[in-house]
């Protein structure tokens, strides 16, 4: 089951708390208006009765006098109803012989002892309120008044105050919503922030004073920055520090190895070989510490300046024994492009190096805006390796069918850095007509 | 013989470093420490120094500073250290250039020779025939002199190889990359040596180093030489 989320229950929870608050209100004053309504129309009624009362206690005051004629003289309007007990019967306008049932027993044991009152009633299934008052002997007057006004006024009260209650518990429901969005607005930053830090860029903080209440979130969330920073610096460093104490061994190594090998000649043929293998190792070795030290700095600025890119390409080759004629300028390259030239010397010279290792030789270098291409004519890389063949210490499967363990398997992982670096990436695809093609995309700087 | 003085402190390097540089034809004397390597040099000049520039006691900045200011032999640091600030620090206290270990000895033995050459040159004192002049800047390539305003201006080789490169191509603009082959014997190299060295020689040769009138950068392609 889905778990309803944190604004649907704080939007519910005002929704729910501003509807039982209205629903109160809504009673209570439904219930004083209700009260207040019904005691002034008994006031009324009872008054208006006493009223008609002293007229028809006058009336009937003579002998045989003409009791309907005495009834029909009051003004009643259509909404009151009067009836008389007189000498044990009931008269009223009209000859409605039941009339009398309309009396309560108890309003009509009250008047027999002499006591006026009133009292609410059901008439024909409407509320009415019958006032009875003692005439001058057995007579007792009452008037039955209908209340079905102050009913329909206080069925239209009921109606708005049940709508205002639902009106008001979904303002309440959209104050939560409200609420609860600038409430987590500011998480919203600490949502970009952890991004910001899952891309790569461990500088990113937040600002504790901006959000007080969520001071103890940002607190934290800067406390986790900063060890996972130094976690990562940390292991930059172990890189870095072991590389460089392994330098001043290897230099001892490399001329010491250096000293062997110019007496090899003095050798058998076995320790030839072993000086051989030596010297070949400890370059290898060399090259591996080098590599390991460029990618713990893998994090320095880029550092960019114009640089001809066709000249550049050209030294590289030359500097690898490799005529310069192998660089084809693409037409409408810019004579100068905006790189780190350090970084793309060896991004490019890593690829030559591949492809004279790999690669049986490049057969171009091409230059572009902004993009430098290496063709070799070898076998090629297969798709599945693609993608990983840029990893550190991942070597393509020409690499072992050649079985020597040349090279370090961190060229390639660097030529990526540096592309990364520059903000563009390093690609392998295929070279029409065999062979593979590495690819440097090198944008120039964002603006 | 060619005598190449080492200051290293790690007696492996220092032994096995010298070994190396003796197979390559080249009498190594050495010493472990700055202060050692100073009273080596004073007792018996080499032609080239290597230093490295963690040194028990006076570092190898210093050792070099202190070097330069009684001679203009060529010094090569051979460093582990390869940040940007160690190379520039070190250049900037005198060094003609710099190499990181591990070096291979047939590239140290490149380097040297390189510096030797352009050496050799200029200790073949030739008559001051020709005579470049920038303005108040003059160079004799022959007589390894440079005067500003008519006095004589203490340069040291490399500085003074570097001058008379841009000097022989007056208005022309060289690139760094070219003055670090025809200078260093670089085919390929770090571009700082030459902005340290030039950035050394405008404090010899201009009167503001802030805005230079002769010696002038071109930016993104390299230096010119103006009068």
């Amino acid at each position: 089951m889905k778990v309803m989320g944190l604004r649907a229950r704080v939007s519910a929870a005002f929704a729910v708390g501003a509807l039982l608050l209205s629903a109160c209100v809504s009673l209570v004053s439904y219930e004083s208006t209700r009260n207040t309504l019904l005691a002034e129309r008994e006031g009324t009624a009872v008054r208006a009765t006493y009223y008609d009362a002293a007229v028809v206690g006058a009336g009937i005051t003579g002998t045989d006098p003409d009791v309907l004629e005495v009834l029909r003289s009051l003004d009643t309007g259509s909404d009151r109803y009067v009836l008389l007990y007189l000498d044990g019967r009931w008269h009223s306008r009209s000859a409605d012989l039941a009339a009398g049932t309309a009396v309560p027993t108890a309003l009509r044991e009250m008047t027999a002892r002499g006591e006026a009152g009133a009292q609410r009633i059901r008439r024909d299934g409407r509320a009415a309120l019958i006032v009875g008052v003692p005439l001058s002997g057995s007579a007792v007057f009452y008037e039955i008044i209908s209340l079905r006004e102050l009913q329909r006024t206080l069925q239209t009260l009921a109606l708005v105050l049940t709508a205002v209650a639902i009106m008001v518990a979904a303002a309440g429901a959209a104050l939560g919503w409200y609420v609860t969005r600038h409430a987590l607005r500011p998480l919203t930053a600490v949502a970009g922030a952890a991004r910001g830090i899952a891309g790569g860029d461990l500088t990113t903080r937040l600002d504790p004073h901006t959000e007080p209440d969520l001071a103890a979130l940002s607190v934290a969330f800067n406390d986790m920055a900063d060890q996972l920073a130094r976690r990562v610096e940390r292991d930059r460093r172990f890189a870095a520090d072991v590389s460089h104490e392994l330098r001043s061994p290897l230099q001892t190594l490399e001329a010491a190895a250096s000293v062997i090998h110019k007496r090899r000649d003095e050798l058998d043929e076995r320790g030839a070989a072993a000086i051989t293998l030596l010297t070949a190792e400890v370059a290898r070795f060399q090259q591996l510490v080098n590599d390991l030290l460029e990618l713990s700095r893998r994090d320095q600025p880029v550092l960019r300046e114009s640089v001809d890119l066709a000249e550049l390409a050209r030294r590289v080759c030359r500097s690898r024994d490799l005529p310069g004629d192998l660089v084809e300028v693409v037409p409408g390259t810019p004579p100068a492009w905006p790189v780190d030239r350090r970084r793309v010397e060896q991004a490019l010279g890593n690829l030559i190096d591949n492809a004279v290792r790999y690669g049986g030789g490049p057969v171009a270098v091409r230059v572009g805006a902004g993009f430098l291409e290496v063709d070799d004519a070898g076998p090629g890389v297969g798709v599945a390796d693609r993608a990983g063949i840029f990893d550190r210490f991942v070597r393509g499967p020409a690499s072992h069918a050649r079985g020597d363990g040349d090279g370090t398997g961190l060229g390639l992982a660097i030529v990526a850095e540096h592309a990364a670096a520059h903000g563009g990436n390093a690609t392998v695809g295929e070279r029409p007509g065999g062979g593979a093609r590495f690819r440097i995309d090198l944008p120039g700087p964002r603006t | 013989m060619t005598a190449v003085l080492l200051i290293e402190d790690d007696d492996r390097i220092r032994l096995s470093l010298a070994m190396a540089l003796e197979d390559e034809g080249y009498t190594a004397y050495t010493a472990a420490t700055a202060e050692e390597g100073l009273a080596e040099q004073r007792r018996r000049p080499a032609d080239t120094v290597l230093i490295d520039l963690m040194l028990p006691g006076m570092d190898g900045y210093e050792c070099i500073r202190r070097m330069r200011r009684t001679d203009d032999v060529p010094i090569v640091v051979v460093s582990a250290r390869d940040d940007t600030h160690d190379i520039v620090a070190a250049l900037e206290a005198g060094a003609d250039d710099y190499v990181v270990k591990p070096v291979a000895v047939k590239e140290l033995a490149a380097r040297l020779r390189a510096l030797r050459r352009r050496a050799r040159t200029l200790q073949q004192p030739a008559p001051a025939t020709s005579v470049l002049t920038f303005g108040d800047l003059e160079v004799r390539p022959e007589a390894g002199e440079v005067r500003v305003r008519g006095e004589p201006v203490a340069v040291t080789r490399t500085e003074f190889r570097l001058l008379c490169e841009l000097a022989d191509h007056p208005g022309l603009v060289l690139s760094r990359q070219q003055l670090l082959q025809r200078v260093w014997g670089h085919e390929f190299g770090d571009e700082r040596v030459v902005d340290v060295h030039v950035g050394r020689l405008r404090q010899k040769i201009e009167r503001e180093t802030g805005s230079p009138r002769h010696l002038v950068t071109v930016r993104g392609l390299g230096y010119k030489l103006l009068p």
